[in-house]
């Protein structure tokens, strides 16, 4: 049976959900990869891995939602909640310019102090300062979180931060999408499989692109995952916009939930498999941050054709455990260590160039940085010009 | 395949044309194929406990340990001997290893005497093995391994010191060929044990290295990766890249996250999620219990 479908996926067939299952639980791993790396080869034939230079930054940590596999987030009133100010995300783009970098991805919880009218503020205020840096922001659960406190549709969220100046929308909070896994990952609430994938319409409707992602190794079956990625394969069949797909296992240290993480061959037999299954998706991203550099390396054999992002900052995972850090020098050794060529790209996937610490002097990095130092609990002072809801944040605010 | 499948070894050409080729996944089926005729689908893993040879003995062995691995540099050969009599006394049953063959050679310069008469001395003392025959410091191979067996040391684990990768394939070759002439070589362990961590290994290299070990030498028993030093990811992979030991694995049975994340349970999950079965086995290589 595997071998009559690997024959299958190597004349370039499409294979169903039965299927996938059936590679998923019976391929060998190196079977498995040598398909993946197969349909790496004929989409990407140049033998190039792209990465891109961005920072990571989470503009708050306070979060509405509580999903139970989140070590990152903190409740309303919490006293290591955070917001960040405009200087201070002005601050993280400069360095972000510094070391070559061209985008932020940017991402935080479901704060319900901040109206739709900060996001815009901010939006507008990055792109005045600097025209040509790029916001790869706010996932689907944070759009429709904005969309329900400011109590506006989808579209017209999607369109109000386009004008002030979104570029693309990262593909987190996609977890597993089938809404039993939800309901137990007590993520339903933010949004629903149905509503997550909406939202992603709507973004491609409305001319953005995006990424898709996939957090495996809570409580779903195998046969879970393979019904995300059919219900990706599904969207990108009617819209186009996914330009990657992105899964990276669950990480407990620190969480409600806790349990063990998925092991590093989790991580490559599912890499492949939605290499395989996800056959109208170009680009598979390489997860270091959560498999380390050898096994984020190992997945280029495995189907991912890009080392993603060389991150500066990251506080979600580092929340739940996984501290890995690779800077540019390193992604790039990997890469052609590999024997692939290494090439600068942004968030279309479009070439932007060669290495930049071969055209220049730039600082090594050793570890990532964090959204804040420790112990720096100011709050901004540009949070005073927006309404809060809570009753915490009301009383902090009239105290400004 | 097919003259891998039958154990045929290859020749010194065809393990550097794969050494060299970029692609790994045709090599690690390869690697797989020869150790699935070796050890079917067993996977075998070692505690160690690792103890200073100056240490407090009692202290830092513990009883889920399967072998007592002295670390560290004795000035003498009294101490070194000393050393290894307390362990042994705390060992019981179990076997004791410990220094490296630099040590060794160092000892009999310091007291003047022969590495036989040292290795003889150790050996009496209770030394089971000597921990680390690194292939890439040793200046005679075939005779440093003479000597071991001379002196009562058998089923010999050969490792690597540093060297690059590009040289350990040469010495995988030639631990094949001293396998032919004696038989006692009983693993090879192709990953360096000296880490620069301002230039570490990657994962390629690793698994590669292990597919290519794995290969160049058919008639030795087990290719072991470090589970401390290389971690439970990187060991894992190494598994379905021709590995078939996990040796140094930790012999603690403390689990402040629960039982399910104790140590053993973790090699064991790892394993079980490779497609391999768990076997646990002790320092002269025998499976426990």
């Amino acid at each position: 049976m595997v071998e009559q479908i690997a024959d299958k996926v190597l004349a370039g067939g499409r294979v169903d959900a039965a299927e996938a299952v059936e590679l998923y639980r019976h391929a060998p791993t190196n079977l498995l990869g040598r398909l993946a790396d197969v349909i790496r080869g004929r989409k990407h034939p140049g033998r190039i891995v792209t990465y891109i230079i961005d920072r990571n930054v989470n503009y708050t940590n306070v979060c509405v939602a509580r999903c139970n596999f989140c070590a990152f987030y903190r409740p309303v009133g919490s006293a290591e909640g955070y917001v960040l100010g405009f200087d201070e995300i002005f601050a993280k783009i400069d360095e972000t310019i510094s070391v070559g970098g061209n985008q932020l991805l940017l991402q935080g919880g479901h704060n319900p102090d901040l109206p739709i009218a900060w996001y815009e503020d901010l939006f507008r205020a990055v792109k005045a300062r600097y025209p040509s840096f790029k916001l790869h922001a706010l996932s689907p659960p944070e759009v429709l979180h904005i969309a329900k406190l400011n109590q506006l549709t989808v579209p017209v969220v999607i369109e109000r931060l386009v004008a002030a100046g979104l570029d693309s929308i990262p593909g987190g909070g996609a977890e597993i999408l089938v809404d039993r896994v939800r309901k137990l990952l007590n993520c339903f609430g933010k949004a629903s499989s149905d509503d997550w994938l909406d939202v992603m319409r709507q973004a491609h409707r409305a001319g953005l692109r995006t990424t898709a992602t996939m957090m495996y190794g809570t409580v779903e079956t195998p046969e879970e995952r393979i019904e995300h990625m059919m219900r990706l394969r599904d969207v990108q069949d009617e819209t186009g916009g996914f330009t990657a797909f992105i899964t990276w296992s669950y990480q407990p240290e620190h969480t409600e939930r806790g349990g063990r993480e998925a092991t590093g061959i989790d991580y490559l037999r599912t890499l492949a498999l939605a290499r395989v299954v996800l056959d109208n998706v170009d680009n598979m991203q390489a997860s270091w941050v959560t498999q380390g550099g050898k096994v984020g390396q190992l997945s280029l054999a495995f189907g991912a054709n890009d080392m993603g992002s060389v991150m500066i900052e990251e506080n979600v995972v580092r929340a739940a455990g996984a501290s890995y850090c690779m800077d540019e020098v390193e992604i790039v050794v990997n890469i052609e260590d590999a024997g692939f060529t290494p090439k600068r790209r942004n968030m279309h996937y479009e070439l932007l160039g060669d290495p930049v610490f071969r055209e220049r002097e730039v600082p090594r990095m050793l570890s990532l940085a964090t959204a804040r130092e420790d112990g720096d609990d100011s709050i901004p002072g540009d949070l005073k010009n927006y309404p809060a809801r809570s009753r915490e944040a009301k009383r902090l605010r009239l105290a400004q | 395949m097919q003259r891998v499948s039958v154990g045929e070894r290859l020749s010194p050409e065809e393990i550097a044309g794969l050494a060299e080729a970029p692609d790994i996944l045709p090599l690690g089926m390869l690697a797989d194929v020869l150790r699935r005729r070796l050890h079917d689908k067993a996977v075998t893993y070692l505690r160690v406990a690792r103890c200073a040879f100056d240490q407090i003995m009692a202290e830092a062995v513990s009883p889920a340990a399967r072998e007592v691995r002295l670390t560290g540099a004795p000035d003498t050969l009294p101490i070194a001997v000393s050393a290894v009599s307390r362990a042994r006394g705390i060992a019981g049953d179990r076997a004791v290893s410990g220094f490296s063959w630099g040590d060794v050679e160092r000892l009999a310069r310091a007291g003047a005497g022969s590495v036989s008469e040292v290795l003889g001395e150790l050996r009496t003392a209770g030394l089971d093995a000597v921990a680390e025959l690194p292939m890439d410091r040793i200046d005679s191979l075939d005779e440093a391994v003479d000597l071991l067996t001379a002196a009562g040391f058998s089923r010999l684990r050969l490792t690597v010191d540093s060297a690059a990768a590009a040289e350990r394939p040469a010495l995988f070759l030639r631990a094949a060929v001293l396998q032919e002439r004696g038989g006692a070589i009983q693993a090879i362990n192709p990953l360096p044990m000296v880490l620069n961590a301002m230039r570490p290994t990657t994962g390629y290299s690793d698994v590669k290295m292990v597919a290519i070990a794995r290969l160049a030498a058919p008639n030795v028993a087990m290719i072991q990766v470090d589970w401390l030093r290389y971690g439970p990811k990187l060991a894992q992979v190494a598994l379905t890249f021709g590995a078939d030991d996990l040796d140094n694995c930790s012999p603690s049975d403390d689990a402040p996250d629960g039982k399910r994340r104790a140590p053993l349970e973790e090699i064991r999950r790892n394993v079980d999620a490779a497609g391999f079965t768990p076997v646990e086995r002790d320092g002269r290589f025998a499976v426990v219990g």
